[in-house]
């Protein structure tokens, strides 16, 4: 017996043992990025680098919190190279010393990118490779809205849904209600507190954008603040649709490239980023629409425009949030919103 | 030569060691993480969880769905029960069958359907609409009672298998006995089958209640953020605040829930059967009915 159990504790505890024995292997390039398209990620870009660099491609996928969790966690021997992840998360990266500047010189695609997605975070701590446009996508023939302020329409109270504060789309679209009422102050104390004082009005505060199709399908709600990105599957309704253009503009959010300190395989992420940049990439992935081009020489015919966040005017209208008014409020918001809104 | 104990002992290592491996350990510094602050052990986030107001609201929301749905369950679960018993061999297999059918569905497709059911065009509005009791559709959707609804009909068969389990053990003639001794419908329940099948009833009534404190589809998809319960907070402080130390509160608190509830129902069938087993059996005696 007591020879026994050190024998199988051993037997177990191997696998473990050797796994984390194995080290970064030359040629191996090992990205970090959000688990959504990843089939179509594979297809259009993971395969063909791979081919082009002779090299081992290794996606790690999780949501935005467990991957700069695990970043963290490995900050002194980074397992990862290259990251992508929302302006605001990178620019937390950043603080917490997980990323380095990235040497732009070595980008041979950067100058193709749109202005706001050259260096959004400054000293070129993020590269912006995607973005997407926020705004209220509404049934024309039951409402019309020209402002933020009319997701609050009398003929709208009881069929409106409005992200949460923890979502994406959740502290930009308060951003613009509160620039329709007069008072865009950092805090969205004005904002927050118009939605509290229609809770009831809002048919759900929702956390996934999928959920609001559905609502929107099943005629349950008319209008609701949506990310462009998941605007095609409204297109595809069997009911009068439309994308508003307020007068306050509409907002939205990009997505950057990060490089992390210390990362070992330096080379490989900077090649695989010029990649994801360049026209032939951005063209493929705005046609089979992933992500709206960031690339400003991408030219898609108009029905693919139509599903994107694309163009120099829509780029140029957008009114994003910056990355530290989110990183520097956002706790603040959400302690203001359960305070406030939810219960 | 290993004597039997130990034999036993060496086959139950592999299983205990995978145990604790991936669930006691796990779980532990789950719980421990609750516990523990820069300055040493402290019930510190214990404080902080429940000054919060809305931590409050969701823990009163979480216990009274729970308290409810069982409760609904148990009413519902034991008409159903004893109409399947009163049936023949087949005709309870068929029914068995179709109160297991649910449970083979996905809970999220189940789920699903019940916003299709319970929006503002499907069959419920339609059909109070039709009756005259509403002219505007009512809103269910992302509502308690349409979490409610949607725990019910999820936890129900898991009570009403363990009832009609427990009365299929009833003495047949138990009830008639207590009928002609000139006990109402209401005694007959009261005295005669609650202390009889109460064992059904806690292991019913804590699948049930267990369950509905710790489903998160559920309550996720028809209640949303603003029917927060602890499972969805749970899941709303891992995922958003990457806040292990109020998800390992929620946690233990759901933990004690269970094991409270589970413990209240076997008081609560023990002290029915010190207090009713007497008479019963008195009065099964005097009318010489008993097996």
């Amino acid at each position: 017996m007591s020879r026994a159990v050190p024998a199988t504790a051993l037997a177990l505890a191997a696998p473990l043992l050797l796994g984390t024995g194995a080290a970064a292997a030359e040629g191996r390039l090992v990205i970090s990025v959000y688990g959504f398209a990843q089939d179509e990620f594979k297809a259009l870009v993971y395969d063909p680098f791979e081919a082009l660099c002779e090299c081992e491609l290794v996606v790690e996928t999780g949501n935005s919190v467990e991957r700069l969790a695990k970043l963290e966690a490995r900050k002194d021997d980074p397992e990862i190279d290259m990251a992508v992840m929302s302006t605001h998360d990178a620019l937390a990266a950043s603080r917490a010393g997980i990323t380095q500047p990235i040497d732009v010189a070595r980008l041979s695609n950067h100058a193709k990118l749109y202005d706001i997605a050259k260096d959004p975070l400054g000293d070129h701590l993020g590269i912006g490779y995607t973005f997407y446009a926020t705004s209220i996508a509404y049934r024309s023939d039951k409402v019309e809205i020209e402002s933020w302020g009319d997701l609050f329409k009398p003929e709208l109270a009881g069929r409106v849904a409005f992200p949460n504060v923890t979502t994406n789309q959740g502290p930009p679209a308060l951003h613009m209600l509160g620039k329709a009422m007069g008072d865009d102050g950092a805090e969205l104390a004005a904002p927050i507190a118009a939605v509290a004082e229609r809770r009831d009005d809002i048919v759900t505060f929702y956390e996934r954008s999928s959920q609001v199709a559905q609502l929107m399908q099943q005629e349950e709600i008319l209008a609701a603040p949506i990310g462009r990105f998941a605007w095609s599957a409204y297109t595809k309704m069997d009911l009068p649709m439309a994308w508003a253009t307020p007068s306050e503009g509409q907002t939205g959010g990009m997505n950057v490239m990060i490089l992390t300190e210390g990362a070992k395989n330096e080379d490989l992420a900077y090649e695989f980023m010029d990649y994801w940049l360049s026209t032939e990439i951005q063209t493929a992935l705005a046609e089979a629409l992933i992500d709206s081009p960031a690339n400003a020489e991408v030219s898609v015919d108009e029905a693919t425009a139509a599903n994107l966040t694309y163009g120099q005017e829509t780029v140029e209208s957008l009114d994003l949030l910056s990355p530290s008014v989110i990183l520097d409020n956002r706790e603040g918001w959400l302690e203001r919103w359960n305070a406030e809104v939810a219960q | 030569m290993f004597s039997s104990r130990s034999e036993g002992l060496a086959l139950a290592l592999p299983g205990a060691l995978f145990a604790a491996l991936v669930f006691l350990l796990p779980v532990g510094l789950l719980l421990a993480e609750g516990f523990r602050s820069e300055s040493g052990w402290t019930i510190g986030a214990y404080v902080d969880f429940f000054e919060s107001a809305r931590n409050r609201t969701i823990f009163w929301r979480t216990l009274r769905l729970g308290a409810l749905v069982t409760l609904a369950a148990a009413i519902i679960g034991y008409a159903a029960a004893f109409a399947i018993v009163s049936l023949g061999e087949s005709a309870r297999g068929r029914l068995v069958g179709l109160v297991i059918l649910p449970l083979m569905i996905s809970p999220v497709a189940r789920t699903y359907a019940w916003i299709v059911i319970l929006g503002r065009t499907g069959i419920v509005n339609r059909a109070l609409e039709a009756i005259g009791l509403t002219d505007e559709p009512v809103r269910f959707l992302f509502t308690e009672t349409a979490v409610f609804i949607g725990l019910l009909q999820l936890f129900l068969p898991l009570m009403i298998l363990s009832l009609v389990s427990a009365l299929e053990n009833l003495p047949r003639d138990a009830i008639p006995a207590a009928r002609v001794l000139g006990a109402s419908w209401w005694q007959v329940f009261a005295r005669v089958v609650l202390p009889l099948t109460r064992e059904g009833l806690v292991i019913g009534g804590t699948l049930v209640f267990t369950g509905a404190l710790t489903a998160f589809i559920t309550p996720a998809i028809l209640g949303g953020s603003k029917v927060l319960m602890l499972e969805t907070l749970l899941y709303q402080r891992v995922t958003v605040a990457n806040d292990f130390a109020s998800a390992s509160v929620i946690a233990m608190i759901l933990i004690v829930m269970s094991f409270s509830a589970n413990l209240l129902l076997r008081r609560l069938a023990a002290a029915r059967r010190g207090a009713r087993t007497g008479t019963i059996k008195a009065r099964t005696l005097a009318a010489g009915t008993t097996r």
